[in-house]
């Protein structure tokens, strides 16, 4: 018989021992797994939120990004950008803050958007009604508005509604007339959060709306580099011909995103991380040391037949594989059900984008949390094993029967 | 002809936090083929510590154990475990056999260990369980056994690779004066069966199935009569 099935014989035969070690570890397993996948979820999922909507380059006015810089003459510098033989397709992104006026309704606080025209297909998903573009035609003379799902539900705005809406300008309502639009579409945003409100328009209309027609400036202009060129690549080129303007690539952004707002979630898991496993670490080895301790006298008997000390210990190494093993398999799928109650709560913080998590599945991650039970496993075991392999026969024979 | 085994003036003792004490002086003894031992006296008089000695599971402090010529004292502790494993078997008051697994699992342990083939295996354990009473008990956990049976699935063990010297420490202290009589029975069959035989007992009528009883008092042997 083998260590590995003397130890499943042992483990199953202790089934309270066992079922307490394998919940315990499947418990504390699924907090580290949990901690492990928030020391990346943010920064896969902003990842993977820049790449979803196909631009993988970003190009701001300072080095402060994301600080908001406008970039002046955002025409120029996409039309320049454009004809780079690196890029495929470039789309000026314009924002501003604004306020929508509905009558007999509290005024509701949205992001007004603009798109160079094209762009929408990539930053939204329509929901209903139709789009911009060049050859939408409203009702009526105001300009077309696509809003986002959110300020319809909120306003019981839809396709064909007005809405009223005033640029704010230093935290207030500017004096500016405000702009009626219609709503000819509701869309689904790619950075929507719950609780932000978005109306998308057009340029002409989003001037208008801030009564700025002269104005050209842009907060950030979205690249797609062609499909066999690196991102990188495309940086470099845009650099080279816009010293004047700081290009991301995507890669880039989220490693500033490390770098300075995601220290916190870092530091956070590590001493988690750390305590999950420590706690780990004294289950195990308790478990096992209180097991070997009720056990001295089968282990000197056996010494005393003649089982060598390696094969003692190999057999304790395995129980203990087992316990953690099976523990942190079923870690899985409850630190995986956990992870996914705790992103809900993490997720009604204010402006979290709807499609940012805290808590994102990867099967790194998954193997790394496996190694580091395991090795928790084997360091658990080493006390218990140095017990049960130094443990003086005859005495122990002696003492086991006399008590 | 090489004793199975030989001490010469052992002395054991133990460092206590009282003191030293020495729970053997000074014995010297010999086992042959063939042999039958008892070795009988009060508690506490050093007869436990004798047959560990005897059975290499323990050193001498003072004094030399030859185990089939080989001096147990310069064997690395694995040199010993192999010599455990292949020479000598060993019967315990308390069977410590292993609960998780049936005697017919206990049985076969030390032989898988040796490295016997599986076929091999089947054919000795299933030999033994009925050269023991038990070819219908095979299957069963010693929670589900007597404590004779446990003794004799344990005596099985023993056996298992063909020991040269069997040794046995108190095996009918956990029994009935009945069970203690079959286990005696099945010490004689062993015994007939060309094993050599150490049992250290309390139990009168076991002792008197030896062929040489020895006794000890305060870690000495008393008396020695053939």
């Amino acid at each position: 018989m083998t260590s590995r099935a003397l130890a499943w014989r042992t483990v199953t035969a202790e089934r309270p021992r066992a079922v307490l070690a394998v919940v315990g570890v499947m418990v504390i397993g699924a907090l580290l797994f949990d901690m492990l996948l928030l020391s990346r979820g943010l920064l896969v999922s902003l990842r993977q939120m820049l790449d979803t909507a196909g631009y993988d380059v970003r190009i701001v006015a300072s080095d402060g990004f994301p600080i908001r810089s406008a970039i002046p003459h955002a025409s120029a510098v996409a039309d320049e950008v454009a004809r780079l033989p690196e890029v495929r397709e470039v789309t000026i992104v314009r924002t501003d803050r604004a306020v929508v006026q509905i009558p007999g309704r509290r005024p509701v606080e949205v992001a007004l958007v603009s798109l160079t025209e094209g762009a929408e297909r990539r930053v939204w998903r329509l929901a209903a009604g139709r789009d911009l573009g060049s050859d939408v035609r409203t009702n009526s003379a105001s300009p077309p508005a696509v809003i986002n799902r959110g300020l319809a539900e909120a306003l019981a705005l839809g396709p064909g509604s007005t809405l009223r809406l005033r640029v704010i300008v230093s935290g207030a309502a500017s004096a500016v007339p405000a702009t009626t639009f219609e709503v000819v579409g509701v869309a689904d945003f790619e950075f929507d959060s719950a609780d932000e409100y978005a109306v998308a328009t057009t340029f002409d209309a989003f001037r208008r709306a801030r009564a700025s027609t002269a104005s050209d400036d842009a907060d950030v202009i979205l690249v797609s580099s062609k499909p066999d060129v690196e991102s990188s690549a495309t940086v470099a080129a845009i650099e080279r011909r816009r010293p004047d303007v700081r290009a991301y690539s995507n890669a880039q952004l989220v490693a500033r995103f490390d770098e300075n707002g995601f220290a916190y979630f870092r530091q956070i898991s590590f001493v988690l991380s750390s305590i999950t496993l420590g706690f780990a670490f004294l289950l195990v080895g308790t478990l096992l040391t209180v097991s070997v301790n009720q056990r001295l006298g089968q282990v000197a008997a056996l010494r005393a037949l003649g089982l060598p000390r390696r094969r003692i210990a190999s057999m304790l190494a395995w129980e203990s594989a087992f316990l953690v093993g099976v523990g942190g398999l079923l870690s899985l799928p409850a630190g995986w059900a956990l992870a996914r109650q705790l992103d809900g709560i993490l997720r009604q913080m204010p402006n979290i984008p709807d499609r940012m998590h805290f808590f994102v599945f990867e099967p790194g991650i998954a193997a790394w949390h496996l190694g580091l039970l395991a090795a928790t496993g084997i360091a658990a075991a080493v006390y218990p094993v140095w017990i049960a392999t130094r443990l003086p026969i005859a005495a122990t024979l002696r003492l086991e029967t006399i008590s | 002809m090489t004793p199975i085994v030989e001490g010469r003036g052992l002395t054991r003792t133990f460092p206590m936090s009282s003191g030293p004490v020495t729970a053997l002086r000074d014995v010297s003894i010999r086992i042959d083929e063939g042999d039958y031992v008892a070795i009988t006296g009060p508690s506490g008089c050093g007869k436990s510590t004798l047959l560990h000695l005897l059975g290499c599971v323990d050193t001498p402090t003072v004094g030399s154990l030859l185990f089939e010529g080989r001096d147990a004292a310069a064997l690395s502790e694995s040199e010993r475990s192999r010599i455990r494993l292949a020479r000598i078997g060993f019967v315990f008051q308390r069977f410590f056999l292993l609960p998780m697994l049936n005697a017919w699992e206990n049985v076969e342990l030390p032989q898988a260990e040796i490295g016997l083939n599986p076929a091999e295996r089947r054919a000795r354990t299933a030999e033994l369980l009925e050269y023991a009473g038990l070819g219908d008990r095979a299957h069963h956990r010693p929670s589900q056994l007597s404590g004779g049976e446990m003794q004799r699935v344990a005596i099985a063990r023993a056996l298992a690779n063909r020991p040269a010297l069997l040794l046995a420490d108190e095996p009918t202290g956990e029994l009935d004066e009945d069970t203690g009589e079959q286990i005696a029975d099945l010490f004689d069959r062993v015994h007939a069966d060309g094993t050599a035989i150490v049992v250290v007992t309390h139990n009168a009528q076991l002792a008197a199935r030896a062929r040489r009883h020895l006794t000890m008092k305060r870690g000495t042997l008393e008396a020695s009569e053939s």
